[in-house]
């Protein structure tokens, strides 16, 4: 997730993303298909469309759509085989999204806020 | 750590992973595990004491488990769909491949098995079409 979250970093989250699944926001989700804990973004929220195959995919009312930042290129540049989000696992429950990253509070350089994307 | 540090320090520990795939495929993984199948099946045949045959059996559905394994691995990860250009019926083929592993499983028939291993040198034949010998082997296949 460089260049918004780096490894070691230690963030504040926000615990209530199912009920507030706000659009470009980095979250903590229990991946569908491994159970692990893993951060992504947000990139659309329920009723949203996002491209897939040759058309778009409606999300339902209870699903969002999660990204890394990393593109598979920069991905394979750095040596790593395809980010493992969305476009692996596809539309993700809200129900496991355990929360919303909002506050990086080390390291010292980094302290701040964590942005969403576009805002 | 200091006491203050260690009480900061967040308990969870959270993953950005992307895969890290070795980059390493090679049809003759799922060939060997389908060719167990195959012989264990002629030993069947050829010994009827109940206790080999159970033995078999077990040792059958382990070795169509890791066949399924390896050809999922071949599917999922190392065909891209830049591939169908050159093998347009790869997903058919996968598919009829790993259908023909769970036949295998429950099968004590020896054409099962052949057409399986048929079915897998059609899947060689289209890893060597897609370049898979130069690009995922290290120093190529051996022999």
């Amino acid at each position: 997730m460089l260049p918004a979250i780096a490894p070691g970093d230690w963030l504040l989250v926000d615990p209530t993303p199912a009920t507030w699944p706000r659009r470009g926001s980095v979250v903590v989700v229990r991946e569908p298909d491994t159970g692990e804990l893993a951060i992504k973004r947000l990139a659309a929220g329920p009723g949203d469309s996002v491209p897939f195959a040759d058309g778009r995919l409606m999300l339902a009312e209870d699903e969002a759509w999660l990204l890394s930042d990393a593109t598979p290129e920069t991905a394979a540049a750095a040596g790593f085989g395809e980010p493992r989000d969305s476009r692996r696992y596809g539309p993700v429950p809200l129900e496991l999204l355990v929360a919303r990253v909002w506050f990086r509070y080390a390291p010292w350089r980094g302290i701040g806020p964590v942005r969403t994307a576009g805002s | 750590m200091s006491r203050l540090t260690r009480w900061l320090a967040p308990r969870t520990v959270v993953r950005a992973h992307c895969d890290l795939p070795c980059g390493i495929y090679d049809p003759e993984q799922a060939r060997i595990e389908a060719e167990s199948c195959y012989n264990i099946i002629k030993k069947m045949g050829a010994n009827p004491d109940p206790s080999f045959t159970t033995r078999a059996i077990l040792i059958k559905e382990a070795r169509a488990d890791l066949a399924k394994h390896a050809l999922d691995v071949l599917w999922h990860d190392y065909f891209k769909p830049e591939h169908l250009a050159t093998v347009p019926n790869l997903h058919e083929l996968f598919w009829t491949a790993t259908k023909q592993v769970s036949t295998v499983k429950a099968s004590t028939d020896l054409a099962d098995a052949q057409k399986l291993l048929d079915l897998i040198d059609e899947i060689d034949a289209a890893w060597k079409a897609t370049g898979g010998e130069e690009k995922t082997r290290v120093a190529g296949r051996p022999g």
